[in-house]
């Protein structure tokens, strides 16, 4: 028999290990695939600029990355399970030479087969994705898929070297170990210790403190030490959650254990023993699992929050559709007219408001002020009552103090306490209260911050300025709002051509809306795309690893059946343990993502708890599948035990 | 049919095949026995003759083909598999060659398995644990795993396991097969007392005529069949052994496998 033969006849009689490698190749090609093919897509290249391209190159190479690991991880898996009959081969007679190579080129024949039935399926699915992508950046024109041989150069190439790898891996498996260890590869598992009781409680209480400080300094990131401060709570949550599941939880299920004084029980036989058994093996993977689970927990709420709240941000940036003032343009009175003569040509119905400001020097008390940001600042007082007269829907309480606006800089003034007095260029009013600092802008301004004041308070100060004359003046603004949104698309275009000649162009709402959707389009898109990759490795290695378990374990299940335990009995206490395998990292990732969202929700101004949850939930859901199907399996495997 | 107040185990013309049609393979030919309180029975014969299927027949975890098994007043060739379950669990033990002890728990949790599903107070299987562990000396080990202790403490262990719910027949397969024969001897000396102080009924099957010289009955299959029986009486073990030798001797073929 040569050794071509050999390996077809193997491959044959080894489809039931295979066919767990060979998805999960399937799986990582279609990927890759898809991903690379939207990268080359005409219609995703001619609509990305500059940032859409950087982020489909970054978004690659972290897709690479979790692919390599994932197929590394799988083959692994797939090599320990097949370890016996490597020995085998050896102990009739084939040098580890021969087995290398019969290794090789059964990974090449398998990879390669994985490889085509991978980009077909590939070139079935990336439409859908496409289609999805162009939706959630909002684009409904005709989208036409068309092949992309470069694509399918990329993958290959791509695969070819993750092939490279894993033959490396398996040559080094084959060199590396003994016979014996080959032989007994399959019954290894640790057993379980007496944890040494100083030093096990001191380290489980360690890592609980240092994720607790973790999660304490992320509320307290902002500061100039903001890049040390992110360091320090990736680290210690890290390390806190590493030690949780190496000594923490082993710890803790020792004491419970103890207690029962050997009245252990058939639901704890088989979970809470199991479970010890293989602490130290799987505190590694749990770790690994919970920390990617957290960053993509984090990574898709914060995106899908971008994403969801994209209107009402810009809406608290932008409260008035269109707005001119003396300050962007020459006369911002003319300019506006100019628009609304446009408008009216058009019929587009509009409201028209004019708020009068007061333009004058603030700066931000000493000691009030944040580091991060320069104490003088230009200041616009306005009037609450002209503000509601024009629509805005703001009423101060009390009469001498103000509310602050600025959109810029509000992630950084809400950490501040109110109220805090802020100075103003004129030497009558020594300085001005500021009772509250709201979210978003009075008015569309990026330029300036906004003090809005109760009407009369507002006339006083006027008087006040007036006669002092020194850098301040009065400014109009004037406000167009368009109710109807087809009719905004189309004075949005007005106004854009109307603003062509003038170099300091000013924007509008609804062009910057029109942008920002395409960005968090694309950004929900990959993150999307990226969290799916992420969620399909980290809950396959998860179902990979509790299938060997159960087929380690499958006689122990023959015992109990003997014994006289029903399938029922049995599954109770594999559920059990499967909450724990799945629901500690999930429940643990959730934590810590939600306290990561909980630092990173600086950047919004509305509030992220619903987009944020659906988000989690969505996750959660699909990696709930992955605990569904390994319970399948348990129930298989005990099932054909007896 | 159960006239005998004493017995405990009735078989009636069990048969058993394997195979799909066309390829029926006969194991099992119809055979008769019954097992009275507080025997010891052996059963014996060539590799191939049925015995461990035989056993698993009658132990409730294979089913027969054909023929009725009665143990006390239940026919378990009748019951569901549901019930068979909570028949095993309640009223027999199980004694294998190996071990079959779970590796993740220590000898006390795998003796209490059994009784696991809380039907007996936790006082009374301590007591329980406790009169057990002693008769079999393995106190001391409580708190060990299985890769702690050596294969004669391990079988002693799945012995006691088997002897926790105070089961009404002890089922044994080649105890003492993968045993050294000191560990074997004294291992078959528990069993043998437990049998003669406890009452404990206990069905052996092995090949090792020194391992069926314990027993108060060796039967001996042949292809499937009854072939003879011997009643130890008030013999020796010594004479009894060398009777066991010579039915050996005529049946055939296991002198090959007792080497």
């Amino acid at each position: 028999m040569t050794l071509f033969e050999l390996v077809i006849r193997s491959m044959r009689k080894n489809i039931k290990h295979y066919y767990l490698y060979f998805f999960a190749l399937i799986l990582s090609v279609v990927l890759y695939f898809v991903f690379a093919t939207l990268q080359h897509d005409p219609s995703v290249v001619e609509r990305s600029g500059g940032s859409m391209g950087a982020a489909f190159k970054v978004a690659g190479i972290l897709l690479l990355f979790i692919a390599g690991i994932f197929v590394v991880y799988a083959n692994a898996i797939f090599l320990k399970r097949r370890s016996r009959e490597i020995g085998l081969y050896q102990l009739i007679g084939l040098t580890k030479g021969s087995v290398s190579r019969l290794l090789i080129i059964e990974n090449s024949l398998l990879s390669a087969g994985a490889l085509a039935i991978g980009i077909c399926i590939g070139i079935l699915v990336s439409r859908v994705f496409l289609l999805l992508l162009m939706k959630t950046i909002g684009f409904d024109g005709f989208i036409e898929v068309e092949f992309s041989t470069a694509a399918v150069i990329q993958t290959v190439i791509v695969f070819i070297a993750i092939i490279i790898l894993t033959s490396i891996q398996m040559v080094v498996a084959v060199y590396r170990n003994t016979l014996l260890g080959l032989f007994n590869a399959e019954k290894k598992g640790e057993h379980p210790k007496k944890p040494k009781a100083f030093r096990s409680a001191f380290l489980a209480i360690l890592g609980m403190v240092l994720i607790t400080f973790g999660y304490w300094l992320s509320g307290r990131m902002l500061n100039a030490l903001l890049l040390i401060n992110m360091i320090v709570v990736l680290f210690t949550t890290i390390l806190g959650t590493y030690l949780l599941f190496r000594v923490a939880i082993g710890w803790l299920l020792y004491q419970i254990r103890k207690r029962k004084q050997g009245h252990l029980g058939l639901n704890n036989s088989l979970s809470i023993a199991p479970i010890m058994h293989r602490m130290k093996g799987n505190a590694n993977s749990l770790t690994i699992i919970t920390v990617l689970s957290a960053m993509t927990l984090t990574m898709l709420a914060g995106v899908y929050s971008l994403y969801y709240s994209t209107e009402k941000e810009l809406r608290l940036v932008y409260p008035f559709d269109f707005s001119f003032d003396d300050f962007w343009y020459e006369d911002g009175q003319e300019a506006s007219a100019k628009f609304i003569s446009e408008l009216d040509k058009q019929n587009i119905s509009y409201t028209y408001s004019t708020v009068e400001t007061l333009q004058v020097e603030g700066e931000f008390e000493e000691g009030s002020a944040l580091e991060l940001i320069s104490t003088s600042f230009r200041a616009t007082i306005i009037s609450d009552k002209q503000l509601q007269q024009a629509g805005v829907d703001i009423e101060v309480s009390e009469s001498d103090a103000a509310y602050l606006y600025d959109a810029g800089i509000y992630w950084l003034l809400k950490t501040m306490d109110v109220p805090f007095n802020v100075e103003l260029t004129n030497d009558d009013i020594e300085s001005m209260k500021v009772v509250k600092v709201n979210e978003g802008n009075a008015v569309n301004s990026s330029a300036s911050t906004q003090l809005v004041v109760k009407d009369a308070f507002y006339q006083e100060l006027k008087d006040l300025f007036l006669k002092d004359k020194n850098g301040s003046r009065i400014a109009s603004i004037y406000a167009i709002n368009v109710s109807d949104w087809d009719q905004l698309v189309e004075a949005s275009a007005i106004f854009k051509r109307i603003n062509e000649k003038n170099d300091r162009v000013r924007f509008d709402y609804y062009s910057q809306y029109v942008s920002s959707m395409e960005n968090n389009g694309l950004y929900i898109f990959i993150a999307g795309f990226l969290g799916l990759v992420f969620l399909i490795s980290t809950g396959s290695i998860l179902y990979f690893k509790q299938m060997t378990e159960a087929e380690q374990e499958r006689s122990s299940y023959a015992t109990l059946r003997q014994l006289g335990f029903t399938v029922q009995d049995i599954m109770r206490g594999i559920v059990r343990k499967q909450v724990f395998v799945f629901g500690l990292p999930l429940l643990i990732g959730l934590l810590h993502s939600i306290f990561a969202i909980k630092a990173a929700s600086f950047m919004f101004m509305s509030d992220i708890t619903v987009p944020a949850t659906i988000a989690m939930g969505i996750y959660a859901l699909i990696y709930l599948v992955f605990a569904f199907l390994t319970v399948g399996y348990y129930r298989k495997t005990v099932k054909a035990a007896l | 049919m159960m006239d005998q107040h004493k017995t405990v185990l009735y078989a009636q013309n069990v048969r058993k095949s394997y195979g799909t049609r066309g390829n029926v393979q006969q194991v099992l030919k119809g055979i008769d026995l019954r097992v009275m309180e507080g025997e010891f029975v052996g059963i014996m014969g060539a590799s191939g003759a049925g015995k461990t299927t035989l056993l698993n027949v009658l132990a409730t975890i294979d089913r027969t083909t054909e023929g009725s098994i009665f143990i006390g007043d239940t026919d378990i060739s009748k019951m569901k598999e549901r019930e068979l379950s909570a028949f095993r669990r309640d009223k027999l033990g199980f004694i294998f060659q190996d071990y079959n002890l779970l590796d993740t728990l220590t000898v006390k949790e795998n003796i209490l398995l059994p009784v696991s599903l809380g039907k007996m107070k936790k006082r009374v299987a301590e007591d329980q644990f406790n009169t057990i562990a002693n008769i079999l000396g393995i106190k001391e080990l409580a708190d060990k795993y299985p890769h702690e202790i050596s294969g004669g403490q391990k079988q002693r262990t799945s012995a006691a396991r088997a002897l926790i719910n105070k089961p009404s027949m002890v089922f044994a397969d080649e105890p003492t097969g993968a045993l050294d024969s000191k560990s074997a001897s004294s291992l078959l000396g528990t069993l043998e007392d437990v049998n003669k102080h406890q009452g404990v009924t206990i069905m052996m099957v092995t090949h090792d005529p020194v391992a069926s010289s314990y027993c108060s009955r060796v039967v001996f299959l042949k292809d499937g069949n009854i072939y003879s029986e011997l009643y130890r009486g008030d013999k020796t073990r010594q004479a009894f052994f060398q009777e066991i030798l010579k039915v050996q001797g005529v049946l055939g073929g296991d002198s090959v496998d007792a080497l």
